[in-house]
């Protein structure tokens, strides 16, 4: 293409921006060269990268005729697209770090069998949590880990170049993760202590323990790699049908084992690791040199071994390659098995840290609600010696002890029996819930500080049990915000979690609004109501069924009649009992951006005073919210009327506050109003705008982008079982109406004045 | 008058049904029996709430009449109705009305699915009265001591809607079913799907795997029962991994996610 034709395009493409002219001739200089075709392409690429980020846009054509010699142009939008979600993840640099890297980046992973998390990871949530029957987190990170609460797994998987067996893998992380929290591997006791781990600010044992050797890396090394052993022992039991699976996969990749100039710590446990891969560990356990390991193979084999036999094993191992003056290479550690991760135990501990805290808060609440419960004396009496505890000897805790119901033990309800605890030397018998819940505290941590029941003791006797919910109608205005995708046409995919739509409540307004309106319409709110009325379906009979509740006499004369008279007789002789019931729920989004301001906006709130009185009468749940908001980080949506919110004087006083705000962002609004509507169990669910014209807002969001997102909204909604429905206030039908609602789904209304008095018109028709 | 009775004897169970107590769920039942009390059965889908009553039946030998309850249940289809035969207008019992005439279990399945008007006309039945007024007819039956009422359903999956009236829920003595203990549920399916006992006890694996995602998306987890019917295809020489996928993980969910992960737990654990 010839340089000035590119120019135009290329100044038409990004308009109303106006770049400079030196820069763009040399953006498109090598295009000059380029045939049409391609750059048709990459122009067509430009109209969705220019507004998100003009330096992106920049790069991209710098570097697409360097590009095109590796990519193919028919893959030249997806890559496009995932430079946009790159962007929009991690910012320009990641993007632009992508889109160099296309070789490595994006060409090698497509043509093998690349699994991305994102698009894997519902599915294995699911599966790790039925697996291991808790609730554990799934999120992407740098490296293989898990705190015990979230497994942490590697964004993509391309080890395999088939698909099924990269997914494969990451269920494989996952179980060996699973089986590292299920068999204790991070939170080992100290197997010599009596007295556990005391309070929750000190470590975990095994940092003690690691550190105990010259070479703590290297002994941490063995514990993991003989506890992942283990957990494969855990996990053939467990899972047998994935460890089957595991075994089948074409070759497992293996560390780099190259390097001769490791040290000899390393030569043992990188031949330890190839003997487990191979499966040869096991098979010839007898030839282990180290006497332990012999016996720990074997009894891993025979009766199973537990965390505390990996420490005996562990010290051994390290006394037999204690580091030698001659080794010369210092041990730094070895390559992970892929599945095995990374032994992270400050995140294990932070975890630790949190839940101790949290459940020894919930505990706490529990107790003293149980103590508060207690005959007066006995709590009387627990609070002197509690008192007197702490004018005594500071700093001592109470002394407290759990003690099994003695009539119960060594019988087979030993674990059902009812816990008595002392707390100093009062027996106090807990009801079985708070029991459960002191048992699973100890089974999780080993004990249960004295200063819980103190402060518990404490907080009963103060006689108020300190509230763990906090009041529901605060959190309305601190209800978190929720983020929406957004469609691009452009690329024609989501933006991810693009918009924060906030639901706000409307300032309380007395006004005179809706006496004024009420009066205004006097008649009108008669007649409608009156009309309304008749739209109320009740139960009533239907004469002349085949079968019913009761005989219709009627029938029955008339039938014996015919019988009689030799005509055919019929044999509809039954009333029945027919309950139709009107079952819709509607949610009316208000639209108010500041064009409403004046008569449109006034109409609007008359119309929706007219409304809610007419629904009234007919009983059918509605919900109303208007819209506004400034850019896609405030998309805000104000409740006017909740669903299963009575009709009363707030929701009259918040209509009457209804005002022109900022503008009309309406995809997120609708996406909103859909999911209130797709948890409510109606059987018509009803979407209904107010609006004066087209969607907008303060940043791209115009033209085509916005009528583009608005109608996939829109479709959405319909996939969920929505039925939209706009009216709209304006002087003309528009041809974007037709392709954003369809065309029998909107109505304008020209006349504002009219209003009012239509729609309620228009929402009986609409439900009959 | 006596109407176009069903045949009672068609309502007796003649074998013993296999059922293993969970608790002292057949001597509470029993005395219940004894004392005249009406039964409140809870607990999830296909966990033997209707095996215990067929037992229960079969043990104090009366014939168990079961309803199952729908929305649009009347109380004429509890109680009966007039038809109309040869130009005759006929009496015709339903079956609360029968099971009371002949001291029968009545047993009505999924109590909450029947409108609330619908399920008061057990209350003069449920209490010390023991009668049900035929308003039709004018009659008023009392029932015989071996009538006995009992009820179940489902406090997992019904909404807010669907609960039982307080005034309803008061009248009963309660048994709450759950799926039984680990190793039970494996004999319970080595017995009822003909199964040796090392796959039973992956499908009971596989079951509680399920019943673990119950806040994660599935309503409810496999029951018991299609453990059992997964045992049965087994049985018969369908391959393991396809039994369980159209016994147990199909008729789970549609949703293709929660069906891949349930697959990939199918997958690991056979």
């Amino acid at each position: 293409m010839n340089f000035p034709a590119l120019n135009k395009q290329f100044y038409h493409l990004v308009a109303p921006d106006i770049p400079n002219d030196w820069e763009v001739e040399e953006l498109l200089e090598p295009y000059i060269d380029q045939s049409d075709e391609v750059c048709q392409e990459v122009f067509k690429c430009i109209p969705a990268i220019w507004p998100i980020s003009n330096s992106l846009c920049c790069d991209f054509l710098r570097i697409i005729p360097e590009t095109l010699r590796i990519l193919p142009l028919s893959q030249l939008s997806s890559w496009v697209g995932e430079i946009l979600d790159r962007y929009e993840l991690d910012g320009l640099r990641a993007a632009q770090r992508f889109m160099r890297d296309v070789e490595s980046g994006y060409m090698n992973r497509s043509n093998a069998g690349m699994v991305l998390l994102g698009e894997v990871e519902g599915r294995l949530l699911t599966f790790i949590r039925g697996v291991a029957g808790r609730d554990l987190l799934i999120a992407p990170g740098n490296a293989v880990f898990t705190d015990t609460e979230t497994i942490f797994l590697p964004p993509e998987l391309a080890v395999f170049s088939a698909s099924a067996d990269n997914i494969l893998l990451y269920k494989l992380i996952l179980a060996f993760q699973w089986a590292y929290i299920a068999n204790g591997t991070f939170t080992l006791p100290d197997p010599i202590a009596q007295e556990p781990m005391v309070d929750s600010e000190s470590s975990l044992w095994l940092n003690t323990f690691f550190a105990s050797f010259p070479q703590p890396l290297f002994a941490r090394d063995c514990y993991f790699f003989l506890e992942t052993v283990r957990a494969a022992r855990f996990l053939e039991q467990a899972l047998p049908g994935l460890m089957r699976a595991w075994a089948k996969l074409p070759c497992f990749i293996l560390p780099g084992v190259e390097d001769k100039n490791i040290s000899p710590q390393a030569a043992v446990l990188t031949d330890l690791q190839l003997r487990f891969l191979n499966g040869s560990l096991l098979k010839a356990r007898q030839e282990d040199p180290l006497p332990v390991l012999r016996d720990y193979w074997r009894r891993l084999y025979g009766e199973g071994v537990s965390g505390i036999d990996t420490v005996a094993a562990v010290k051994a191992i390290c006394a037999a390659h204690a580091p030698h003056e001659a080794d010369g290479e210092e041990y730094e550690g070895i390559t992970p098995l892929l599945f095995q991760g990374e032994i992270r135990l400050s995140a294990v501990e932070e975890v630790h840290r949190q839940r101790f805290l949290r459940q020894g808060g919930e505990l706490v609440h529990s107790l003293a609600l149980h103590l508060a419960s207690l005959p007066k004396e006995q709590l009387e009496q627990l609070l002197r010696s509690e008192e007197e505890k702490e004018n005594g000897t500071t700093g001592l805790e109470s002394d407290v002890t759990m003690i099994m119901d003695s009539e119960f033990a060594g019988t087979a309800a030993e674990p059902q029996a009812p816990l008595l605890i002392t707390i100093n030397n009062e027996e106090v018998r807990l009801s079985e819930e708070v029991a459960e819940q002191v048992r699973q505290f100890h089974d999780e941590f080993g004990h249960l500080p004295g200063r819980f029941l103190s402060s518990a003791v404490g907080r009963a006797g103060e006689g108020l049990a300190p509230d763990a919910h906090p009041d529901p109608e605060q959190g309305e205005e601190l209800q978190a915000p929720i983020c929406y995708d957004e469609w691009d046409h452009r690329r024609k995919g989501f933006r991810k979690n693009w918009c924060v739509v906030t639901i706000k409540e409307l300032p309380d307004l007395r006004s005179g609004f809706i006496r004024q309106t009420l009066g205004k319409y006097h008649g009108v709110v008669n007649r409608l109501r009156h009309q309304f009325e008749m739209m109320r379906t009740s139960d009533r009979f239907a004469r002349r069924q085949r079968d019913g509740d009761d005989i219709d006499l009627d029938a029955l004369v008339e039938s014996l009649a015919d019988g009689r008279a030799g005509l055919p007789s019929s044999d509809r002789l039954f009333i029945k009992l027919l309950r139709d019931e009107r079952d819709i729920a509607v949610v009316f989004l208000v639209d108010m951006s500041n064009s409403t301001a004046g008569w449109v906006g006034n109409a609007i709130k008359e119309s929706l005073v007219l409304m809610t009185e007419a629904l009234e009468v007919l009983g059918d749940r509605y919900a109303i919210y208007g819209f506004s908001g400034m850019r896609r980080t405030r998309c805000e949506l104000f409740r006017i009327k909740e669903f299963g919110e009575p009709y009363g004087e707030r929701v009259r006083e918040r209509i009457g506050a209804i005002s022109p705000m900022e503008y009309t962002r309406m995809g997120p609004a609708i996406r909103h109003a859909t999911s209130l509507l797709a948890k409510t169990d109606a059987r018509v669910r009803l979407l209904i705008t107010l609006t004066d014209g087209k969607p907008e807002d303060y940043d791209d969001y115009k033209g085509e982008y916005a009528i583009e997102d608005t109608r996939h909204a829109l479709l959405e909604a319909k996939m969920a079982g929505v039925h939209p429905f706009c009216i709209t206030i304006d002087h003309q039908a528009h041809d974007y109406m037709d392709h954003l609602y369809g065309p029998v789904n909107y109505i304008f209304v020209n006349d504002v004045r009219k209003l009012p008095l239509r729609m309620p018109e228009i929402y009986r028709v609409l439900t009959t | 008058m006596g109407g176009a009775n069903i045949p009672l004897e068609e309502h007796r169970i003649v074998e013993k049904p296999y059922y293993l107590a969970q608790g002292s769920e057949v001597e509470i039942a029993c005395a219940a029996y004894r004392n005249g009390l009406p039964l409140l059965l809870k607990g999830p889908t296909g966990c033997g709430k209707t095996r215990f009553m067929q037992y229960l039946a079969w043990k104090l030998d009366r014939p168990l009449i079961t309803v199952s309850c729908h929305d649009d249940l009347s109380t004429s289809d509890l109680v009966g109705r007039y038809l109309i035969r040869a130009g005759e207008a006929v009496w015709m019992d339903g079956p609360l009305t029968l099971a009371v005439r002949a001291g029968a279990i009545c047993y009505l399945d999924e109590v909450v699915e029947a409108r609330k008007d619908t399920t008061v006309v057990i209350h003069p039945l449920a209490d010390d009265r023991r009668e049900l007024p035929i308003e039709k007819r004018g009659e008023l039956l009392i029932a015989p001591p071996e009538f006995m009422l009992a009820v179940s359903y489902n406090p997992g999956y019904q909404s807010v809607l669907k609960d039982l009236k307080p005034s309803t829920r008061q009248r009963f003595v309660a048994l709450s079913f759950n799926y039984p203990e680990l190793e039970q549920e494996v004999d319970i399916v080595c017995q009822e799907g003909g199964l040796e006992r090392n796959i039973a006890l992956s499908l009971v694996k596989l079951a509680i795997m399920t019943r673990n995602l119950k806040d994660s998306g599935l309503p409810e987890g496999a029951s018991t029962r299609l453990l059992i019917q997964a045992g049965k295809l087994i049985g018969d020489g369908v391959d393991i991994q396809t039994a369980c996928r159209v016994a147990v993980v199909e008729p789970l969910s549609d949703d293709p996610e929660m069906l891949a992960a349930v697959e990939d737990m199918v997958g690991s654990l056979f």
